[in-house]
């Protein structure tokens, strides 16, 4: 009799959990899953965006001639470098911004907001910021004047390769720095006292308590900053955008999301950009796999 | 049973009403670029529509200019566009090709067929927007580019206005120098900057002056005479950072700055529309006559004398509106359009309308003579169903060569290889 009461009571919360996840999943259904199923789809067909004619089912070529691409490889190599460019910095500095913010006493809330505030901003108006400021009598050239002691020197900060690619890495990482920096705060925050107090007692010092005790309790969370800024990286698009609407030559920053927007929207091949999309979005899955795998051989309790 | 019966006949009376008011009620979507002095008359010309007819409703939705190709293509493709809309000729040709636009409506707008209509417009004005025999647009403005010049400046770098203004595209470069002020290797005033990224209309004429083509005459080539190429090529790594520091596409567009007078920027490349603008942003630099117009220039070694290629903006309307709509819409273009002399002398722009260039007052206009002689000896901008990716490939081998640093030919070589692409993908 308990244990019939006690298996309706499961059904009607399991009943219940279903009536508040059910219009999520809908959402997500209509808006993430079906356009994606739909994409995979259309990789399969040739279609002019603007054309009324019926696609044409053409199989895997728009993958075949993506691999064979100079154009596809260079908007990898190019997503690569800014990935990598922005990644690591990101990860590691917003780290060590987060032990800085937890290391002091006061003013902790007014530093996590002046890190954070770039991050409220579209991507859009970062853009339209720093392109002023990359302009040639911009700050950017008149802040490295003064500090390289130079007069008048163009760094060409949206015109040679090598600064145009530092230049939209300059501009995601001041953007998300705060947002993972965020993150990291309250990873370490969740690290218990007594954890730290122990260390110390036995004769750490800042160092080896970082390097020995808050590094490794904080797998989780670096896991976690390591995944959203790769995802974050690999799917930039709005400063590369921006920046070439602007004047700054496309082939250096020309990523795989600039190249799937051209393909679609100025060379109107619809087919041919979705399979892109798709070849992006198994390189972002299979990191995110690879990531999570990883970080599962080693996982941390506090006990 | 009775008061049941009444009210589902009040429900069925007022849905009928409802259905026949709708019916009437014809509400048309116009999209087009930012001009604050169009905006003005075309608010006007809507109200005055509007009241001659009440049951046509006109709501007209701006857009920047460089964002419209992209905004119009999303709309088609979505199958949710406007009705009415004007583009640049070259981006529109692909819908025209593409039969996403309807065919004028001659008896709508008081004409007998697609001859009569041509007949009252410039020999050659429809040649673009005609397929099958019909015409699918009625001109808005058929505009050339020329070099404004800021005669102050010239003479602020020692130089008469009136005949030291380059002829050439060699003395572009030496009279820019001239003119150009620097803050070490920072620009402070341009002498000249090019009318980046309108590669088909400005730079393809470059190509053309040195006997160069972009296709062969059968449209099967990409590229044709590679050495008109490189030179033009070369021009502009000449005029970027990596030569003599002239400008670049980096810098704020010459044509919206030039206008304020800031001693800035001394030459810029644009219409004759630019002279409404400066009338409205700055009256004392349009009246001070300190500002004139010349000639676009030449190659020294160039085997033909082209000017910039001019352009036209078309008001089309959507296929997929339905006949009525589509009867409505080209009468309000029209209806628009009769206003020919006011969009000149409000708006500085032309339509090719023959009755307007028949005007003895029409030449009387500052610098129209230019613009005029400069069409004369140019043709209409290059015209393909996949032009809008053939300039997006030149704007990308220009600034290789011109900000990467990428050799010349490795960048035409490039250039061919994607065009050649497009021509043989046949699908």
């Amino acid at each position: 009799m308990h244990r019939k009461r006690g298996f309706s009571m499961e059904k009607k919360k399991a009943r219940w959990g279903w009536v508040f996840v059910t219009p999520s999943l809908i959402l997500f259904a209509a808006f993430s899953f079906y356009p994606i199923i739909n994409a995979f789809y259309e990789s399969f067909f040739n279609r002019n965006l603007l054309s009324l004619r019926p696609p044409r089912f053409v199989g895997w070529d728009n993958y075949i001639y993506l691999f064979g691409s100079k154009d596809f490889w260079l908007s990898v190599q190019n997503t690569l470098i800014f990935t990598l460019g922005t990644f690591l910095p990101l990860l590691v500095f917003s780290l060590v911004l987060a032990v800085f913010i937890m290391s002091i006493k006061r003013f902790r809330r007014f530093f996590q907001m002046a890190f954070y505030s770039p991050a409220v901003l579209s991507s859009v108006v970062a853009a339209l910021i720093w392109l002023l400021i990359f302009d040639p009598r911009g700050l950017a050239n008149q802040g490295l004047n003064a500090l390289m002691g130079t007069a008048g020197v163009n760094y060409n900060w949206l015109s040679t390769t090598g600064m145009l690619r530092l230049s939209t890495i300059v501009v995601y990482f001041w953007k998300y720095i705060g947002y993972f920096t965020v993150i990291f705060v309250s990873g370490i925050g969740s690290i218990p006292d007594t954890l730290r107090e122990a260390a110390l007692i036995d004769g750490a010092n800042r160092w080896t308590l970082f390097w020995y005790v808050t590094l490794p309790l904080l797998k989780p969370t670096t896991m976690l900053v390591s995944i959203m800024a790769m995802i974050q990286c690999l799917k930039t698009f709005s400063t590369q955008y921006m920046f070439t609407n602007a004047g700054a030559p496309t082939r250096p920053i020309n990523v795989i999301t600039l190249n799937i927007y051209n393909t679609a929207i100025k060379d109107y091949r619809i087919g041919r950009a979705t399979a892109m999309s798709i070849l992006l979005f198994i390189v972002m899955f299979a990191f995110t796999w690879l990531q999570l795998k990883v970080s599962r051989t080693e996982e941390v309790s506090h006990m | 049973m009775k008061k049941t019966s009444a009210l589902l006949l009040i429900a069925l009376s007022l849905l009928l009403a409802a259905s026949v008011v709708g019916a009437q009620t014809i509400e048309l979507t116009y999209w087009t670029h930012t001009d604050d002095n169009r905006t003005v008359i075309e608010n006007r010309y809507i109200e005055e529509f509007q009241a001659m007819y009440p049951n046509v409703t006109i709501k007209r939705v701006v857009n920047e200019a460089s964002k419209m190709g992209d905004l119009m293509l999303t709309a088609f493709s979505a199958n949710n566009a406007p009705d009415i809309f004007n583009l640049p000729i070259e981006q529109e040709y692909g819908y025209m090709m593409h039969h996403r636009v309807a065919p004028v409506n001659y008896k709508a707008i008081g004409y007998k067929d697609a001859q009569d209509l041509a007949s009252q417009y410039m020999p050659g004005t429809f040649d673009t927007v005609t397929m099958d025999g019909q015409i699918y647009g009625l001109p808005l403005e058929l505009t050339n580019w020329s070099i404004y010049i800021n005669k102050n400046i010239f003479r602020d770098a020692g130089l008469d206005p009136e005949t030291d203004y380059p002829k050439t595209w060699e003395e572009m470069i030496e009279v820019a120098d001239k003119l150009t002020l620097r803050n070490g290797e920072i620009i402070t005033r341009r002498g000249f900057d090019f009318r980046y990224p309108y590669y088909l209309v400005a730079m393809l004429p470059m190509v053309e002056q040195l006997g160069g083509q972009l296709l062969s005459e059968d449209g099967k080539t990409a590229i044709v005479n590679d050495e008109a190429w490189i030179q033009v090529f070369e021009w502009f790594r000449t005029w970027g950072p990596h030569g003599r520091n002239l400008g670049s596409p980096t810098y704020t567009a010459a044509r919206k700055i030039f206008n304020m007078d800031n001693n800035d920027i001394a030459m810029c490349l644009t219409g004759f529309y630019q002279q409404g603008r400066i009338r409205v942003d700055n009256p004392e630099f349009y009246d001070s006559g300190e500002w004139m117009v010349v000639p676009f220039p030449v190659f020294e070694n160039a085997v033909n004398d082209v000017g910039c290629s001019y352009y036209g903006h078309f008001m089309m309307v959507n296929a997929q509106a339905s006949a009525e709509k589509q009867e409505w819409a080209w009468k309000f273009i029209a209806y628009m359009l009769d206003h020919g002399w006011e969009y000149l002398e409000t708006v500085n722009i032309i339509q090719p309308r023959q009755d307007l260039l028949d005007d003895p007052r029409y030449m009387e206009l500052p610098y129209m003579n230019v613009f005029m002689d400069d069409m004369a000896r140019s043709h209409m901008v290059f015209l393909h169903e996949n032009g809008f990716q053939f300039e997006r490939f030149i704007k990308e081998a220009i600034e290789s060569v011109m900000l990467s640093n990428m050799p010349s030919d490795e960048a035409l070589d490039i250039l061919r290889e994607r065009i050649q692409e497009v021509l043989d993908d046949s699908y």
